[in-house]
């Protein structure tokens, strides 16, 4: 990492040239990737990213640059080329004393992932592929990928800001395919966390597998799901991506300060049904979207965003909180330093109900289960969300019945989270990784059993 | 430490443990504004480098790479300690560079050479077309941007080859309102900046967000669909997937044991060129540094051939056809032959039926494994030949194979989407979900 003395020039250097807000923002993360295919590891790489972004503000005016030349001349040639781009010059004489108190590490890492054997990772990685080969003989494929990243920054700024962060995550990723009577079909599961290696001894492995091959083994023979408007119970875990899909998004800053959302200008109103309450919540130790500061060097926290029902919060980086004249609230992330920061989810879970999820089956006389969700996207301009199911069943006369493959749920967010009329307290997380202007960036998703009392359902037309 | 140095130290530490190493050296230049709510939303303006090695033994890779050029020691390392752990009974290889590369210029320089200020007056050009009436309630998105990327490959074995390529695209986003709030998105790309016409682009995207005013969901049933270009390009994405060598080896793909087999529709044509004029995705070489050339993909319906890289084409014993890109196999500049008629005459052969001119969720919705897919969409409800009503709310679903089976006409509307370019297509037959 740089010296301060060179980071102080470099703020000094943006601030002279343009600009009334400088940020530097350096970055060293280690990554491996290792895939298995076949029973065999057939790749396996080493990444090391390393570079600088520098970032200035003008009012609402943003620029950025990045480079991963770290000489004085280029830093600073590149701080003036960011100050010029602003052009107008509202800070003077900055007298700048970096606040470098430790921010308490909230995730305790045992095993650095970097110091264990590659071959200890091989051997996790084909326990799951034998466990997922041997669940059935129409199991025809399994794909398993294993990804870890160990990333230091380090973010200052002309506000005294210094804060360092260490982040590091593991993940084992599970695919089947399943083939019978000339039917293929996926299945997937992709556990895990802001861990090192320990994060081995608090999974089971060969369930994890067993879980990816069950997924694709149902839905191989599956009939088509039928296709119209019907309740939906969305399962537990990863169901939870529809709250990050279809509200989630739409609470970010990034949207919400442009009035590109349809929940700007809502807070204190009601937007959900009063069995919803959410949080966005990076503070979770060891969760796989946690971090100790954001990646402006903000605190990071717990937000509630939905409390009964009614808006209470919005997910804000330094430039929404200029936009829209309110705080950061520790939500500013990006995948490495060639993006700008911006407002993004962390862990976001909708809060545990009254109901057994049993009783939720229970009560709904006709409609879809939807067990395990593929992933989703949003428009968060119209609030238009659609998300695969990649494990559903019929539910009939209060009861799951046969398991149905290809739906497609869609809608608008504002009206799903109106519909939402039961949510059960089975809380549990899913891992996914979440893509949006700022790069890809881990995120959990979470939720316990809820019901929707109507959603379109994408199927096939009898 | 330069990169000459660093190749032979690299070298030199390959060859004494007994290795073949390849070096590829990339520098990528990135300009981007963004224009929102009357001002400069984003700005970036920056560069990078990185330097990616290959180790080869016994048929077997190790990779690595890294964005600091200061010791090729810790890379080699780091790429014997993948080496170690591979286990593949596939054999990989090196290219030696022998062969014939294409001649094509992949570099204009306009980009670059475009002053600033020129590109600050394009997206508030670009903002003001997409904000073209007062339906419209805000423009989040003006964008513009311009990528250059140099790469230079050698390895021990004697190749030795470099290239630069530039090219620029913008596009907009605006929403129109009434009861419901639409989207419209409009998409530009070109090799030099008098290619993209600010004004046309927002006024495209604008009109789009206008004519989804009014929307509803259809009945749901099985409708003839007109799948625009813009919506073709992305279910494309799953053709994409199917025709790679790698997907088709690994068993999950659909079309394994299919070539020289009728897949589609005898007026289909598929193929993929390494040359397009105006396309920025032009290249003379691939990743492997083995020359690109045209393959024909379909021809009249059927299936004749897959994409390759060195080592899946060693496996079915072709040769490479200079696919390796981004680390999977992929297709340069995928063409879908042109068709005879205008869009208009495609709406009239239409006749009644659903125009869809965007999808989403393919990344999700979409089965690449079996070719099902169902996935969210919009787009015009078309009575006697007349566009009726905008259409949303409603989702598609079918099987991949068989929509290309389904395909009755084929558009001359051509459109380039940066690795796909592709007409509209009609189709006989799909399946719709909505009321």
């Amino acid at each position: 990492m740089l010296s301060k003395d060179l980071i102080k020039d470099i703020i000094g250097t943006v601030l002279k040239y343009g600009g009334d807000f400088a940020e530097v923002f350096i970055e060293n993360k280690y990554e491996n990737r290792i895939e298995l295919a076949d029973g065999f590891i057939q790749k396996a790489n080493t990444n090391n990213i390393s570079g600088i972004g520098i970032r200035g503000f003008l009012g609402n005016k943003a620029i950025y640059a990045y480079t991963n030349i770290f000489e004085r001349d280029n830093l600073l040639s590149v701080a003036k080329r960011v100050g010029e781009a602003l052009s107008e010059t509202k800070v003077s004489n900055l007298k700048l004393d970096f606040d470098d108190k430790k921010i308490k590490n909230r995730h305790l890492i045992h095993f650095y992932p970097m110091e264990i054997d590659k071959t200890e990772k091989a051997k996790i990685m084909k326990t799951a592929y034998h466990a997922a080969k041997n669940f059935s003989n129409l199991i025809k494929q399994v794909l398993v990928w294993y990804w870890e990243y160990d990333q230091e920054i380090l973010v200052a700024n002309s506000e005294g800001t210094w804060a360092e962060d260490r982040r590091v995550k593991t993940r084992l990723m599970i695919n089947t395919v399943a083939e019978h009577n000339g039917n293929m079909e996926r299945g997937f599961y992709g556990p895990g966390a802001g861990m090192g290696f320990e994060f081995f001894n608090t999974i089971d492995v060969e369930e994890a597998a067993k879980r990816a091959a069950r997924i694709a083994v149902r839905m191989v023979d599956a009939e088509p799901a039928p296709a119209g408007k019907m309740p939906v119970v969305i399962s537990n875990e990863f169901g939870g991506v529809i709250f990050h899909e279809a509200v989630g998004h739409a609470l970010e800053a990034t949207s919400v300060a442009k009035g590109a959302s349809v929940f700007a200008g809502k807070l204190g109103q009601k937007v959900a049904a009063e069995c919803v309450s959410a949080v966005d919540d990076a503070t979770i130790p060891n969760g796989w979207g946690s971090a100790n500061v954001d990646d402006e060097g903000t605190p990071t926290r717990r937000n509630l965003l939905i409390d009964k029902g009614i808006l209470v919060g919005y997910l804000i980086d330094k430039l929404g909180a200029r936009r829209m004249n309110m705080e950061s609230t520790g939500s500013a992330r990006r995948q490495d330093y060639t993006f700008a920061p911006t407002s993004r989810m962390s862990n976001t879970f909708i809060l545990p109900g009254k109901y057994y999820p049993e009783e939720i089956i229970a009560a709904t006389e006709y409609g879809l289960y939807a067990k395990t969700m593929g992933g989703g996207s949003v428009m968060p301009g119209t609030g238009e969300f659609n998300f695969a199911v990649m494990e559903a069943y019929l539910i009939e006369n209060g009861k799951i019945t046969k398991p149905v493959k290809g739906a497609t749920l869609i809608g608008k967010g504002y009206e799903i989270i109106q519909k939402i009329d039961m949510v059960g307290n089975d809380i549990a997380r899913g891992q996914g990784v979440c893509g949006s202007i700022s790069g890809a960036v881990p995120a959990d998703v979470g939720q316990p059993t809820i019901r929707v009392s109507e959603i379109l359902v994408g199927g096939r037309n009898k | 430490m330069n990169l000459k140095e660093f190749k032979d130290k690299l070298f030199a530490l390959a060859k004494k443990n007994g290795f073949e190493a390849q070096v590829e050296f990339s520098e990528k230049m990135e300009f981007m504004v963004s224009y929102a709510n009357d001002d400069i939303d984003q700005y970036k303006d920056a560069s990078n480098s990185r330097v990616t090695i290959k180790i080869l033994k016994d048929g077997k890779i190790g990779k690595s790479f890294s964005e600091r050029f200061d010791d090729p020691e810790a890379l080699f390392n780091e790429a014997l300690s993948n080496w170690k752990i591979t286990d593949t009974e596939d054999e990989n290889f090196f290219y030696d560079g022998k062969g014939k590369y294409l001649e094509m210029k992949t570099y204009d320089g306009n980009f670059e050479k475009t002053p600033v200020k020129e590109k600050l007056d394009f997206v508030k050009k670009l903002y003001n077309s997409a904000k073209c009436d007062e339906r419209i309630v805000t423009v989040p998105n003006a964008v513009f941007q311009n990528l250059k990327i140099s790469k230079s490959i050698s390895n021990t074995l004697g190749l030795d080859i470099s290239s630069t390529m530039d090219g620029g695209f913008s596009y907009a986003i605006s929403i129109s309102k009434d009861d419901n709030t639409h989207s419209g998105f409009w998409f530009e790309i070109g090799k030099r900046f008098e290619d993209l016409s600010p004004e046309q682009i927002g006024k495209k995207a604008c009109k789009e967000a206008l004519s989804l005013l009014g929307a509803k969901p259809v009945k749901s049933g099985k409708y003839r669909v007109i799948i625009r270009n813009t919506a073709f390009e992305e279910l494309l994405g799953l053709l994409k997937s199917m025709i790679s060598a790698e997907n088709v080896q690994k068993n999950i793909s659909p079309l394994k044991g299919k070539i020289n087999e009728k897949i589609g529709n005898t007026i289909l044509n598929i193929k993929d060129l390494p040359y397009v004029e105006g396309s920025i995705n032009n290249r003379p070489f691939d990743d492997e540094g083995v020359p690109t050339k045209e393959t024909v993909i379909i021809e009249n319906g059927v299936l004749k051939s897959y994409l390759y890289d060195l080592k899946t084409a060693k496996k079915d014993n072709v040769e490479s056809t200079g696919n390796s890109l981004n680390g999977s196999i992929e297709p340069i500049n995928l063409v879908i032959e042109s068709g005879n008629y205008s869009f208009n005459e495609l709406v009239n052969k239409l006749d009644n039926g659903i125009i869809i001119i965007s999808i989403d969720g393919m990344h999700s919705g979409a089965n690449p494994v079996s070719g099902n897919f169902s996935l969210g969409a919009r787009g015009y409800k078309v009575e006697n030949g007349e566009i009726v009503h905008a259409v949303e709310q409603i989702t598609i679903s079918g099987n991949f194979i068989d929509l290309l089976n389904k395909i009755e006409s084929v558009g001359n509307d051509s459109k380039d989407f940066g690795g796909v370019i592709t007409p509209s297509i009609l189709i006989s037959e799909l399946d719709i979900a909505g009321e």
